[in-house]
């Protein structure tokens, strides 16, 4: 992990702020999946108008940074503009697709996943890195007890009690 | 629902969680059993009616390959069962003791399950003695009946 990796969302801003380059590539890359999630997810966007949104996403963020009153809700505000802009990209297409308000109403509850998943993910990277390992091999890669067992060298009868632990924690680190 | 009810277990909503996340992975196994299956069956129907000369059925790729994506579904049924029995073990051996007969009886079915898939395994015939797959199928079978043995010599 970089240093700027490790930073919190608000210290990113003021790196972003005073000119790092890295620090905006890190921002971009930080946020990317997030907006890139609002626009397939929630919207349902094309994949060519999700990439305009996403173009035009981080443009704005650039250039209206300074507009930012509380560094540390980047999240939300880059979330806000991002629906905003998902919605004049559906506007633009709705003489195509007149059912624009049913579309978008029906995919409201998809924002408070994509939320929630994303708050789970960063929760886990503050986990230690066997809980990350063994969480990612179990729930992402859709792994066996025995093969996270071989290729972890540990023994297969105790790796569900170990990722209820590693749960446990992470459940603590979502509550806190 | 074993790990749901142990209010008293710290670590029961992280059971809970990985039984949900297999729960995931195993509907989509059980359509994909049967659609290997009725491919493979189609294919062989049309192996034997294209047969050679001497009346034996043609075997070619096409039917090789349907029969080894038949044998690789029952393969990851009978991992997953042999898992499902691992964490029900888990569970039957930390949980309230109401929930530990249920318990013994997920295991139970688990391992019915992965004993099923295996013997799946081992009548394709694209899978002959001594192949990888079938040693694996084996495998998962064991660990599934010695996980429900465990816990059910545990609560008799």
């Amino acid at each position: 992990m970089s240093s700027l990796e490790a930073l919190t969302d608000a210290e990113l801003v003021q790196r972003c702020r005073a000119g790092d380059p890295e620090a905006w590539n890190t921002l971009v890359e930080r946020f990317s999946r997030y907006v890139y999630a609002i626009c397939v997810k929630g919207f349902r966007l094309k994949e060519e108008d999700a990439e305009d949104v996403f173009q035009d996403v981080f443009t704005r963020v650039y250039t209206h940074l300074d507009k930012l009153r509380d560094d540390a809700a980047v999240r939300p505000w880059i979330a806000q503009l991002t629906r905003r802009l998902c919605l004049d990209a559906i506007a633009r297409g709705s003489r195509e697709q007149p059912a624009l308000e049913h579309d978008v109403e029906e995919s409201s509850d998809d924002f408070a996943e994509i939320d929630e998943a994303f708050a789970v993910r960063e929760a886990v990277t503050t986990l230690g890195d066997a809980c990350q390992e063994i969480l990612d091999r179990f729930f992402a890669q859709d792994q066996s007890y025995r093969t996270i067992s071989a290729e972890l060298e540990i023994p297969a009868g105790t790796i569900a009690s170990r990722i209820a632990r590693c749960l446990r924690k992470l459940r603590e680190e979502l509550e806190s | 629902m074993v790990a749901r009810g142990s209010k008293e277990w710290d670590d029961a909503g992280g059971i809970a969680a990985q039984a949900l996340a297999l729960q995931a992975r195993a509907a989509p196994l059980a359509h994909a059993d049967a659609e290997a299956w009725e491919d493979a069956l189609g294919a062989l129907r049309d192996a034997g009616a294209g047969g050679g000369d001497d009346g034996a059925p043609r075997r070619d790729h096409v039917l090789e390959r349907k029969l080894e994506r038949a044998a690789v579904v029952p393969l990851e049924i009978a991992a997953l069962g042999a898992d499902i029995a691992a964490l029900a073990a888990v569970a039957g051996e930390r949980c309230d003791g109401a929930y530990r007969a249920d318990a013994a009886a997920a295991a139970a079915l688990a391992a019915g399950g992965a004993r099923a898939a295996a013997h799946l395994v081992e009548v394709n015939l694209g899978v002959q003695e001594g192949d990888e797959r079938l040693a694996e199928a084996r495998r998962s079978e064991q660990a599934a009946d010695e996980a429900a043995e465990r816990l059910l010599a545990a609560i008799r």
